[in-house]
Formats: structure tokens, C-alpha cells, sequence
């Protein structure tokens, strides 16, 4: 009998494939599924002694879009917070209303201009030169990777996020829902700063941590998330059955993929990352969004204004939002509001954190 | 009102007609004749009839040669013909207009329009779907007859003021979205478009199917539709037959906007949810499928038939060159070269004549 008994194990042994490490990947979800705790991002200081004297001046994408308007408000509460001059410059996704708002900040003297949510600084490298050279501080909230991407030398500051941590948490979650089956299909739009950190990220991780699990990829441009994002999912799924997971970089591209599920009769889920509302609307409501990693976008907003005040105040810089990434799932989707917001769901703890670090309280 | 003054009989008016339908089918038939006379079977018209469906077969074998699980799988057909839906019926609705010789650009905004104002009545009022559906659709037709005032009573060409009115309307969809997406319309309605289904194929693609044939049938068999035609074919000749030319294009403006606002209703229905932008990016594969259906089934109209079977045409190489693993990109390809090509083909129908 323990002839056999060895015999099989030894069997058994030997045929195992090898596994998908299953604990690792839940620890990551499980780290993330806690409410954000505030670590403090550098040493405390006096923020309303340096900020005395100085005007900071915020261009965002857009105006038009939910996700930077909330980023913009934290900007503003932060500003209210320490008591210094702000400004939100509106944009609609234009060149020119970027340039003028740069125009604006040097001709009023402003002492920082701060690109904020995915602008990207690329585009404005004449304009942020002039600003500069009149002794104007440029920095970019929000747009690059804190570990893959480099604050290009053109800017005097960039307060990153870590998305290859969001990558890592979306690839994590598959793996430990699967058991380490997961066949996947990945969605981006190239052409966005932060999508290469993030699908890079959900591809090694699953090629590095299951070696069970299948991935393929798409590049779908943003304005063509309708025409063509749809078909290519719907295409994909028609062509492989057993994919189990449609993992759209951004989750805004979750309202082409939810359609391409159905009409694909598929039975496959999808996560994804940003917290939109209307996509954690969808979670509630639907079965197919399983899961959403989003963040506190007012925190974004304090977060990037402590960077930029430590910046001007002559401080250790700080290039990383100290912002947490966090899990919504069923179990904790309605804490976001009903309707979802962008704000509700991660608790407050960042406003306390920050105006002890600033010596506020 | 100048058609008014040469006033014609009742008698004298359907005489005209019926002249001018006769010239007309003189016209089309005429490069028909000399072979009709050689042969018992007009080999030509009908490969002209016939090549787009032909070519679409050959389409479907030729993929299906390399990829014959998925190429020759019902579902495949009943996943493509279901979310096709909307993007026919806006091809339906540029037709309507270009019979009639006016080009509408402002297709695609009504359709989002039509799909942000039922989101928004549905879920942020939370009034009953049937309310925002008629809503809706009220909304593209008052937009048809806003491009139809400008267009007729200042005498501006129509791709000049759709062009504005599109871009008009984009600013009003931004408006009363707050420029954000929005979700959880009435499960009844995404039900009714795309989660019931007939012999696997979501019920949306049966009501466009039901709206085609009524479409051929008006174009087709009513005088209503002849007269449209004599419209398209030449105003100054039609006015002096006595056809109101002023109230067929405005009627196919109005038409036009009923019908986007419809494919807003369906692109809604198909996703639960309505963006601000996306709809936009469907202009173009509907000027390509209603160019493509011209050459086909009644070759040199622009046709319901035809454009139905141009957008299944261009949807099944997408999708059979998306199961080979071609890139997206492929879409481009396939719409805008489409779109070229199809016209090139249609001014050989038309013997090269110049294009006003």
C-alpha cells in the first residue's frame, strides 16, 4: 500500500504541469482590497510658511471629462487647505487652449504650471521652455509610470503614478479567480502614455506567474473604441470560446466590450482599471465587470499639489502619488455611491494625512 | 415657391409623371438594350445585379478556406448580422437624402444625440423608456427639418449646413451628458435589441431587416418614391413636371433624421449605455456601405437592398480577416477603400459622367 501511495505521488509529481503561484497573486488582491492607508510621501514641513507668496496654476486635459474635473477639485481643496492662490485653467482637449493657459500663467506671474491627468507635455516642449525661462516651474501630475517611464529633462518635476502595480493587480486577480486557467484579452490604446506600464504589466505577470494561462493582445486607438474595439472583441471571442477574461486597459472601453460579450453569447468577464463611475455603475447593476481598480482622484489632486509645493518650497522632491490602488468588486461597489462617484468608496484618510504633514492642524 | 408658377392640371400632372418614369427606365434600360437583343439572358445586368452578393459569397468561401470553423459557423453570422444593426439603419438614412441629391454629414450627431438625450431621459429622469424612445426619435426628425430649412429656404448647399448642424449637435450631446458616459438604461429595451434573439440572431437585426424591405418597397413601388428619384435625377426637370421638389427633399431630410435618431435607439439598446462620442466614428462606414449598395441589386441608385447587403458584405471581411489575425487597422482599409472604390464603380455605371 505504501508502495502504491509512493508510486502515485511520485506519478503525480512528475506529470503536475507547473502551477500558477496562486498565493502570491492573492496576497497582491488582498493587500489592495484594504481601504487606502496614507503614507506620508516625504518629510512633514510648514506649507503655509512657504507657500506665502506663490500662485500655482493647473491645466488639466480636459474640463470636459469627469476624471480630471475630480483630479482639478483636489488640486482646489488642497489649495484652500494651505491658503494659497490656485488656478484651473479650462481646456476642451485642445492644443490651444493648453498653450493659452500657458501663455496666462507667464503673463500673470504664476510660479508653477502643473500639467495634470494625462496632458501630454510632449506636445507643449516650446511653450514649456518660454515658461521656464521665465522662472516658471513645470511639472506633469498623473501622466508617467513611477518605474518604467522617466520624467523627461524638459520638465522641472513629474508626481508619477504606479501603474505597473495596477497591471499587476488586474493580471493577479484573473489567475486567483481561475485557479490559474485564464485566457485572456487585453485592450489598449497605444497611443496613451500610461497603456504600455499597464499592459506590459498584466502580460508578464501572467506569463511569468501562471504558466497555465494564454494571453492575447489588442491595440485599439480611443477614438476608434467604437467602430473598431467592438468587432475586434466580438471577432476574438467568436474565434477563441474559451476566453475567460476581457481585460480593457482603460475601464472606459468596457461599454464596446460589455456588447461584444453578449452578443458573442461569451461567458467571459472583464477587468479593468480607473474607477469610472459609469463602470462601477455597471458592476453593481450587471455581471459581466467583475472587478475595477480605481483611486481617490481627490487624493491625485493633494497628492500632486504636495509634489509641486515641495518643489517650490526647495524640498526632497517627491516623483510618486502616494495615492493607493483599490479594488472595487460586488462585494464593496455600492461603498462608491449610487450613483457611483469618483471620489466615495476610499475614505478620507488623505485629507487628515496631509494637513498634519503640512502643518495644518 | 417657384414650382408653383407653372401651375398643372390633376390630369395633366400624372401624365407628366408617367412620362418621366418611362424616359427614366428609357434611360437606365438603354445600355441594356443591344444586348438584350443578342441574348436571351442580359448576362451583364445581372452580374451588375448580383456582384455583390456574388462577391460576398466568394469572400465568405475564400476565408472560409483558411479559417472554416469560425467562417462557416452560424453563430459567427448571428453575432455580425446583430451588432450591424445600427450601422444599417444610418445607411438606411443617408440614402433616404442622397436619393434626392442632398448629402446629410450630420447622420452620425443625430444618432448620438438621439442615443445621449434617451440615456438621459431613462436614467438620470428615470422616465419610462417608451417616453424617452419617442423623445428620441422626435428629436431626429425636428433636427432633419432644421437641416431642411437651411438648406432650402437659403439655398445653401446641404454638405456645407449638415456639416454645421453636425457639429452643433456634437456640442449639445457634451452638454446634457456632462460630457460623461452614461449607464443602466432600461434592460427592457438592451432585451428587445440584442439579449432575445430569433434562430440565434438578436432581435434588433429583424427590425432593421423589416425596415429595409418597407424602405425598397416605398423606393420602388410608390409613386412617392419614383418622384424622389426624378428629384435626385434632376430638380429643374422635376419642378417643371410639376413634382413639389421643395417638400421631397425636405421630407428626406426629415426621414433622414427620423431614421439616425433610430440607429441612436439601437446603438443605446445594444450597449445599456450611451457615450458622447463614439457614435460619430460610424460616418463613414455608412457613406461607404450606402456607395457600395449603389452598384449592386439596382445598380446607379442608391438602394435599401443593396446598402443591407454592402454592410454584411464589409463586415464579414473584417470580421473573417480579424479571425485570421489581421490588425484592426484593417477596418480602414476595408471602409475607405470601399468607399473609393464603390464610387469608382458607380461612375462606370454612370459612363463616367461628371459628378455635381
Amino acid at each position: 500500500m505504501k508502495l502504491i501511495s509512493l508510486t502515485l505521488l511520485i506519478a503525480l509529481g512528475l506529470s503536475a504541469p507547473a502551477l500558477a503561484d496562486t498565493q502570491k497573486a492573492q496576497a497582491l488582491i488582498d493587500k489592495h482590497s484594504k481601504l487606502p492607508e496614507f503614507n506620508n510621501p516625504g518629510e512633514a514641513f510648514d506649507a503655509r510658511a512657504c507657500m506665502k507668496d506663490k500662485k500655482m496654476f493647473v491645466i488639466p486635459l480636459t474640463n470636459s471629462n469627469p476624471f480630471n474635473a475630480a483630479i482639478s477639485r483636489g488640486f482646489s481643496d488642497a489649495a484652500k487647505m494651505v491658503g494659497f492662490q490656485l488656478r484651473n485653467w479650462k481646456t476642451q482637449m485642445d492644443p490651444a487652449g493648453w498653450i493659452q493657459g500657458i501663455n496666462t500663467a507667464i503673463a500673470e506671474g504664476y510660479h508653477l504650471i502643473d500639467l495634470q491627468g494625462g496632458l501630454p507635455p510632449e506636445f507643449l516642449v516650446p511653450q514649456i521652455t518660454e515658461a521656464r525661462k521665465a522662472g516658471i516651474k513645470v511639472t506633469a501630475t498623473h501622466n508617467y509610470d513611477a518605474t518604467t517611464q522617466k520624467k523627461p529633462d524638459f520638465l522641472d518635476g513629474a508626481a508619477n503614478t504606479d501603474y505597473v502595480t495596477v497591471g499587476k493587480i488586474i493580471a493577479a486577480w484573473t489567475i486567483v479567480k481561475t485557479g490559474g486557467k485564464v485566457n485572456a484579452l487585453v485592450l489598449g490604446p497605444d497611443e496613451i502614455t500610461p497603456t504600455a506600464p499597464i499592459r506590459d504589466a498584466i502580460l508578464n505577470y501572467l506569463r511569468d506567474n501562471c504558466p497555465d494561462c494564454k494571453t492575447k493582445y489588442i491595440n485599439v486607438p480611443v477614438n476608434e473604441w467604437a467602430t473598431k474595439g467592438q468587432p475586434a472583441v466580438q471577432n476574438a471571442l467568436l474565434a477563441d470560446p474559451s476566453i475567460n477574461y476581457v481585460l480593457p486597459v482603460y475601464d472606459s472601453m468596457s461599454q464596446f466590450a460589455v456588447p461584444a460579450i453578449q452578443i458573442a453569447k461569451s461567458k467571459a468577464k472583464i477587468v479593468s482599471y480607473n474607477g469610472t463611475p459609469f463602470v462601477l455603475d455597471m458592476m453593481r447593476e450587471g455581471d459581466i465587470v467583475e472587478m475595477n481598480v480605481g483611486e481617490s482622484l481627490g487624493w491625485v489632486g493633494m497628492a500632486g499639489t504636495d509634489a509641486n509645493m515641495r518643489l517650490l518650497c526647495g524640498l526632497k522632491p517627491v516623483n510618486q502619488l502616494n495615492t493607493p490602488a483599490y479594488i472595487f468588486s460586488d462585494e464593496n461597489v455600492s461603498t462608491a455611491g449610487v450613483p457611483a462617484t469618483f471620489n466615495d468608496g476610499y475614505g478620507d484618510v488623505h485629507q487628515a494625512g496631509f494637513s498634519k504633514l503640512w502643518g495644518i492642524e | 415657391m417657384d414650382h408653383n408658377s407653372n401651375p398643372v392640371t390633376a390630369e395633366s400632372y400624372e401624365q407628366r409623371i408617367a412620362r418621366l418614369e418611362s424616359k427614366l427606365s428609357s434611360l437606365e434600360q438603354g445600355f441594356k438594350t443591344k444586348s438584350l437583343l443578342q441574348r436571351p439572358v442580359d448576362w451583364k445586368a445581372s452580374s451588375e445585379k448580383f456582384g455583390l452578393l456574388a462577391a460576398w459569397l466568394a469572400v465568405i468561401l475564400i476565408l472560409g478556406a483558411f479559417q472554416p470553423e469560425q467562417m462557416f459557423s452560424w453563430n459567427s453570422y448571428a453575432t455580425m448580422f446583430g451588432s450591424n444593426a445600427m450601422i444599417i439603419v444610418l445607411t438606411l438614412a443617408l440614402i433616404v437624402p442622397l436619393t434626392a441629391g442632398d448629402f446629410d454629414l450630420s447622420v452620425a450627431s443625430t444618432m448620438g444625440l438621439s442615443s445621449m438625450v434617451l440615456a438621459v431621459i431613462n436614467v438620470k429622469l428615470g422616465m419610462p423608456i417608451l417616453f424617452a424612445i419617442f423623445l428620441a426619435l422626435s428629436i431626429g426628425a425636428v433636427i432633419g427639418a432644421i437641416n431642411a430649412y437651411f438648406i432650402l429656404y437659403f439655398r445653401i448647399h446641404s454638405l456645407i449646413v449638415t456639416l454645421g448642424t453636425g457639429y452643433f449637435v456634437n456640442g449639445l450631446i457634451l452638454w446634457i451628458s456632462d460630457s460623461g458616459t452614461i449607464a443602466g438604461v432600461s434592460m427592457g429595451l438592451v432585451n428587445a435589441v440584442i439579449l432575445y434573439r430569433f434562430l440565434g440572431i438578436p432581435l434588433g437585426f429583424y427590425y432593421v431587416l423589416i425596415l429595409t424591405v418597407a424602405i425598397w418597397y416605398g423606393f420602388q413601388h410608390t409613386s412617392l418614391g419614383r418622384r424622389l428619384l426624378f428629384v435626385g435625377r434632376g430638380r429643374e426637370v422635376a419642378r417643371l413636371s410639376g413634382v413639389n421638389v421643395i417638400q421631397m427633399r425636405a421630407g428626406a431630410l426629415i426621414l433622414s433624421g427620423l431614421l439616425s435618431a433610430f440607429a441612436g435607439i439601437l446603438y443605446t439598446g445594444m450597449r445599456g449605455s450611451a457615450d458622447p462620442s463614439s457614435a460619430l466614428a460610424f460616418l463613414l462606414p455608412a457613406f461607404a456601405a450606402a456607395f457600395l449598395g449603389s452598384t449592386s441589386i439596382y445598380p446607379g441608385r442608391f438602394n435599401a437592398p443593396g446598402a443591407f447587403i454592402a454592410v454584411l458584405f464589409l463586415s464579414t471581411g473584417i470580421m473573417g480577416l480579424s479571425f485570421l489575425g489581421v490588425d484592426s487597422f484593417v477596418q480602414n482599409l476595408f471602409y475607405g477603400g470601399g468607399l473609393v472604390l464603390a464610387v469608382s464603380i458607380s461612375q462606370l455605371i454612370r459612363d463616367r459622367a461628371p459628378m455635381d
